[in-house]
């Protein structure tokens, strides 16, 4: 008897697995794979939700899906959001992404909220996964930001505390030679904890106690387990930076403390392009924003994609956190000032992949999660919406809060509008 | 009652009385003079007209500052010069109804942040323009994204927030001489969570959405007051009038009674429907007229409200959830407003922002894409509207452009390919026929603050 219900047990599994095992074939598709520079005509085999072959030949599979041409990118990945930990921008109550204890070990990875409203209207416009980042801390660097998949599973999909946030600029408040310095000796202390160092809350705590910067900023165990982190794990680490001067600076202390590191902002990169591309540090930078709205941005201008891209620079788009998805209008206005539209392509997706060591995402080649977008027409077209979204091989659906509100206000309009859908 | 008498008396000043005067001359008149400009023929331009027309392989003239004629094969002549436009693209000038270049400029900096006269719920007093910084370096990154004029108001964190200015995008080191000539002035108003937060965060009125109410009606019948007062007055024969003491002159009082007397419009920063409705009830009450909403996320919600009392919404095209009054965003709101009443609403796609206004045709074209998503036909040459024709109505200026038609001042734009793609970039912008921008002759002004700040010998953006 125990052993029927095993074997019946058995078989739902095997059931349940052979639903979700049920292969798709995407056919006829203009592919831009988020690595080359020009499409290709071909056809894309999903199956346990991974992309297993990329072909310009038929392939067969329990599900065809012919799109006529039509372009299939890899899902956009936003690099730098507040997805998931904020609602609404002014409400506090809403905002999960500052702590009044933690400094650089903050994390905000259980705050993850998979229910937010954010998700469904970021990926119906494409965005397939994002990074999550804490608001500054009272440290110039720290904070830790983590990978989402946005499919809205309350079994959420992440890569928990995988970057570290940072920012170095005028601030209004003490020099930034100050900011320098402080950062300077927070890096040389992380270089300097060894593994016993942090073995025991009871070692941290001796640490702490012999340590003057770990005194002066108060740091707790989870602080110095994050320092540690980021001098020995090759941790990913985001400077918001602008300035040239600045961004020389930290080029300095990229080379001196073998930093995975990473700009966010760079208003004024293109006056140190060669540099940064010499020292091969990726940049995230919002595309749209050209305004030299502080005095550490007084370079801005709409050409700094292209003139990046041509000093062979490596780029990551990035816009806000509601409308992340603007990310790719950016990219748009990006290719209409010279930048190429395979660059482009490659900033919202495979560069930001290959910046944060996410190994299974941002391309389309055999191996991938099939996080995969088929677009009604040319995706850097703020017009062009995507036809279908998947996310680790599984076919989205698109309805939004706002969707569902542009409906009630527009269909069956002769009921009462508190009783339509 | 006394109701009656004060309709009654505003009913003389609105009618019979058409020019009271409490300043011997207005103050702060335009001195705006064009650019030199050039007497101009387009060729087989594509063009979208501002009135919902769009016409291909289009010959357009334009002379002594004003659109001349647009047809087909136009007789040219050695006095015009001739610009070939096959394959491009001609709109009407960019104009944005929600700007706050100059009063808060690029930098963002204390020094210059100057939109919002935070000291009190009511100061309908103070005046945008007196704000302006004209050397603000967003002046000529809007032209480039061809804006032409742009209506500059205060902002949102009062009741009653002062004057607002339209001007042209022609940077002078005057805001004289970039003020519209003629426009009329423009009050702004604003409902719900911004002015109840300033003031309930110091404990004082209005500190909820019931305060604000209460706070412009109390303005309002000041105003009613003090135009009484004045209309009688003006009414006084010479010799009653040489004995009387004339009502002093009050500022606040000044701008809310030309709003009572319809001699400045009103531009209503409202994000919910109810507070719009609510809104339109206050100024019935008091008899004056909103010209438009601005920000309106949830105007789809009362769509045919806005069409039946006429008032524009300037809206768009996908911001929200920065605040909860901004929560329900539906991207169809734009066209949503615009077919409401068979089609008769009045839709604009405004900025408030310093990037937005550089590019506010993409931002019509995202609206434009999700209204035909909802299942409504409308034409491109219809959402051309949107960013032309329907703000100049709300500024009170389609008289003199908002549109290519025949005697209208020549504000136009040469667009390198369809201004609703990504790709399209304005290649010449003409203000008064003059041109203001030329992309390839690098044609394009520089503020002060521009020169020589990076590099001395150089300007600030080289591009």
């Amino acid at each position: 008897m125990i052993n029927k219900n095993i074997f019946f047990l058995a078989l739902l599994i095997v059931g349940a697995n052979s639903i979700i095992a049920q292969s798709i074939v995407i056919k006829n598709a203009t592919i831009y794979n988020g690595l080359d520079n020009s499409p290709f005509t071909g056809n894309i085999l999903i199956e346990d939700g991974l992309i297993k072959k990329v072909s310009e030949s038929l392939i067969q599979g329990d599900k065809v899906i012919d799109v006529n041409g039509k372009i299939v990118t890899p899902g956009f990945i936003a690099p730098g959001t507040e997805i998931g930990i904020v609602e609404i921008g002014s409400l506090s109550v809403t905002r999960d992404d500052e702590s009044n204890i933690y400094n650089i070990g903050f994390s905000i990875h259980d705050a993850f909220n998979p229910n937010s409203t954010l998700i469904p209207w970021n990926r119906s416009n494409g965005i397939t996964s994002a990074i999550t980042l804490p608001r500054n801390t009272s440290s110039p660097i720290g904070g830790l930001g983590s990978f989402f998949v946005l499919d809205s599973n309350l079994n959420v999909d992440s890569k928990q505390d995988m970057v570290m946030i940072g920012r170095i600029g005028g601030s209004g408040s003490s020099s930034r030679s100050e900011m320098l310095s402080l950062t300077d000796d927070i890096l040389s202390f992380a270089s300097s904890i060894s593994s016993k160092d942090i073995r025991t809350n009871l070692d941290i705590d001796s640490l702490i106690d012999s340590s003057s910067i770990a005194d002066y900023l108060e740091l707790k165990p989870r602080d110095i387990k994050a320092l540690y982190k980021l001098a020995n794990e090759n941790l990913p680490l985001i400077i918001k930076s602008n300035r040239a001067s600045d961004i020389l600076k930290l080029i300095e202390l990229k080379k001196k403390y073998n930093l995975n590191l990473i700009i966010m902002g760079a208003q004024e990169a293109t006056l140190v392009a060669n540099q940064i591309a010499d020292s091969k540090i990726p940049l995230i930078i919002n595309p749209i924003n050209n305004i030299p709205n502080s005095f550490d941005e007084l370079a801005a201008n709409k050409n700094l994609s292209s003139r990046l891209e041509n000093a062979g620079v490596l780029m990551m788009f990035n816009y806000g956190s509601h409308n992340s998805h603007l990310m790719r209008q950016g990219a748009g206005i990006a290719v209409a000032n010279g930048m190429s539209y395979g660059g482009a392509i490659r900033a919202l997706t495979s560069n930001v992949a290959s910046s944060f060591n996410l190994e299974n995402r941002g391309s389309i080649s055999p191996g991938k999660a099939a996080d995969l977008v088929i677009w009604e027409a040319d995706p850097l077209e703020p017009s062009s919406m995507p036809e279908k979204v998947f996310i680790n091989g599984i076919d989205m659906d698109l309805t939004t809060r706002s969707t569902r509100l542009r409906d009630r206000y527009t269909r069956n309009l002769d009921k009462p509008n508190t009783y339509r859908d | 009652m006394h109701t009656t008498n004060i309709k009654l008396i505003l009913l003389i000043a609105l009618t019979s009385i058409s020019n009271i005067s409490y300043a011997e001359k207005a103050p702060f008149e335009s001195s705006y003079e064009p650019l030199p400009y050039t007497n101009t023929i387009f060729r087989n331009a594509n063009i979208y007209d501002g009135e919902g027309n769009e016409f291909s392989e289009t010959d357009l003239l334009i002379k002594d500052g004003k659109i001349i004629a647009m047809g087909a094969d136009l007789p040219g002549s050695s006095e015009f010069i001739e610009v070939d436009a096959s394959g491009k693209w001609i709109t009407p000038g960019i104009i944005d109804i929600h700007s706050h270049m100059g009063v808060y400029s690029a930098p963002s900096v204390s020094s210059s942040s100057d939109g919002n006269e935070s000291t009190s719920p009511v100061t309908a007093d103070v005046w945008a323009e007196h704000s302006i910084w004209t050397q603000d370096p967003q002046f000529a990154l809007a032209l480039k994204g061809g804006v032409t004029t742009f209506h500059v108001l205060p902002g949102s964190a009062n009741l009653i927030g002062g004057r607002g200015v339209t001007a042209k995008n022609v940077q002078r080191n005057t805001i004289n001489s970039m003020k519209f000539p003629n426009a009329p002035h423009t009050l702004k108003m604003a409902c719900g969570e911004n002015p109840k937060r300033v003031y309930g965060n110091r404990k004082q009125a209005p500190s909820t959405r019931m305060g604000n109410i209460a706070g412009y009606r109390k303005a309002w019948i000041e105003a009613e007051s003090y135009l009484s007062r004045l209309v009688e007055y003006d009414s006084k024969s010479d010799e009653a009038k040489e004995i009387g003491y004339k009502p002093k002159r009050d500022l606040e009082l000044e701008t809310l009674a030309g709003v009572l007397r319809g001699e400045i419009l009103v531009h209503n920063h409202c994000y919910r429907a109810d507070e719009m409705a609510m809104m339109i009830d206050v100024a019935k009450e008091f008899n004056y007229k909103i010209t438009a909403f601005h920000h309106a996320v949830e105007a789809y919600k009362i769509a045919d409200l806005l069409a039946e009392n006429n008032i524009c919404a300037a809206l768009w095209a996908d911001w929200w959830g920065f605040k909860h009054e901004a929560y329900d965003m539906v991207q169809a709101n734009v066209a949503i407003v615009d077919q409401a009443k068979n089609g008769t609403g009045c839709a604009i796609v405004h900025s408030d922002s310093e990037i937005g206004i550089q590019h506010l045709n993409q931002e019509a074209s995202k609206a434009l894409s999700a209204g035909i998503k909802a299942g409504y036909n409308i034409s491109k040459a219809r959402a051309m509207n949107w960013i032309t024709s329907n703000p100049a109505k709300a500024a009170g200026i389609y008289k003199e452009t908002g549109s290519l038609k025949v005697g209208k001042n020549a504000d136009v734009v040469l667009w390198s390919k369809n201004p609703f793609s990504v790709y399209a970039l304005a290649e010449k912008v003409y203000i008064d026929g003059a041109i203001a921008f030329d992309k390839n002759k690098e044609l394009l002004p520089h503020s002060d603050f521009d020169i020589g700040i990076l590099n001395p010998t150089k300007n600030r953006i080289q591009e």
